[in-house]
């Protein structure tokens, strides 16, 4: 599994998970488990490898059988012979622990590009625009002063909209290459 | 083994008796005593109630007990800590930490066990060593 997991319970890890990991109550990491996450929980119990940095609000627990690698923020922290360790500890300091758990977030940076393509379509509605405004517009413009206006614009706009489909098209993307830079 | 003789007057061996491996002496640090200064021993040294500062080199083990305060660069092949040690440490082999114990300071160990209720700050690493006597 790769991504963010929230979760309100328990969580018992068998498998491989990446990303990032937070639960409100316990986390356990099986003997097969990897995982290459942060993690965030009340009590963590590790016997299969992690690499990531862990916080516990209460009580980590490394086993004979546990491989960890990354820093610790935990209360309480027990570690049985045998296991594998390497990282930096801080404990006591409990209260800034849910504090600094938050700063580690992935963020995806890639998402906006796809952002760019729907403004290329912009102007095939202003084509549509046109062509709905004449039926309406005579009947309103008996009744309303108001109404003329619609119609002057529906005739000044669908010339330069018929080419504008295509050439926007072209200059958009150079628009959004910017954005990737 | 200069240094260890200087020491010995405010102290006393205790010979082969409590020692693990046989020809490796042991000395112990009691209520009453302190240590300060640079100590190359090739022997096992032990830490009870008394206070010690400085370096401590050992070819044995490093035995701290309860309500020992060191400040002190610590070497030694296993270090068994249950009161306060402030500094940085090395254990050849392994390091237990027991229930009261509390360590600040970083740390390189072969193996490494923790017991509920101790108390550490510092970065741990783990794994071979390259060198141990160091700068």
């Amino acid at each position: 599994m790769i991504g963010q997991v929230y979760i309100e319970g328990d969580l018992r890890v068998g498998g491989i998970v990446e990303g990032e990991v937070e639960v409100t109550g316990d986390v356990a990491i099986d003997d097969l488990a990897k995982v290459k996450a942060s993690v965030t929980a009340r009590d963590v119990s590790i016997s299969g490898s992690v690499v990531g940095a862990i916080v516990a609000r209460k009580r980590l627990e490394v086993t004979r059988s546990g491989s960890l690698i990354g820093d610790v923020r935990v209360a309480r922290l027990t570690i049985q012979d045998g296991a594998t360790f390497s990282g930096k500890v801080s404990m006591g300091a409990t209260a800034a622990a849910p504090a600094k758990a938050a700063e580690t977030k992935p963020v995806v940076p890639e998402a906006k590009p796809v952002a760019i393509e729907p403004k290329a379509v912009v102007p095939e509605p202003a084509v549509q625009a046109p062509i709905v405004a004449p039926p309406i517009a005579p009947p309103p413009a008996a009744k309303a002063p108001t109404a003329p206006p619609p119609p002057t614009k529906a005739p000044t706009v669908p010339p330069p909209a018929a080419k504008a489909p295509t050439v926007p098209l072209k200059t958009q993307p150079q628009k959004g290459k910017p954005k990737g830079r | 083994m200069d240094t260890q003789q200087a020491v010995a007057d405010g102290t006393h061996t205790d010979g082969q008796s409590d020692s693990k491996r046989e020809g490796q002496q042991k000395f112990t640090l009691g209520p009453n005593d302190s240590l300060e200064g640079k100590l190359n021993y090739g022997g096992h040294m032990a830490i009870d109630g008394g206070h010690a500062e400085g370096e401590f080199r050992l070819g044995g083990n490093m035995e701290i007990g309860n309500g020992s305060v060191v400040k002190a660069l610590i070497e030694a092949s296993n270090v068994t800590i249950k009161g306060v040690v402030e500094g940085k440490l090395t254990a050849r082999d392994k390091l237990t930490l027991g229930k009261a114990a509390k360590l600040n300071g970083d740390v390189q160990v072969r193996r490494l066990q923790i017991e509920d209720g101790a108390s550490l700050n510092g970065y741990v690493r783990m794994g071979d060593f390259e060198q141990h006597s160091g700068s």
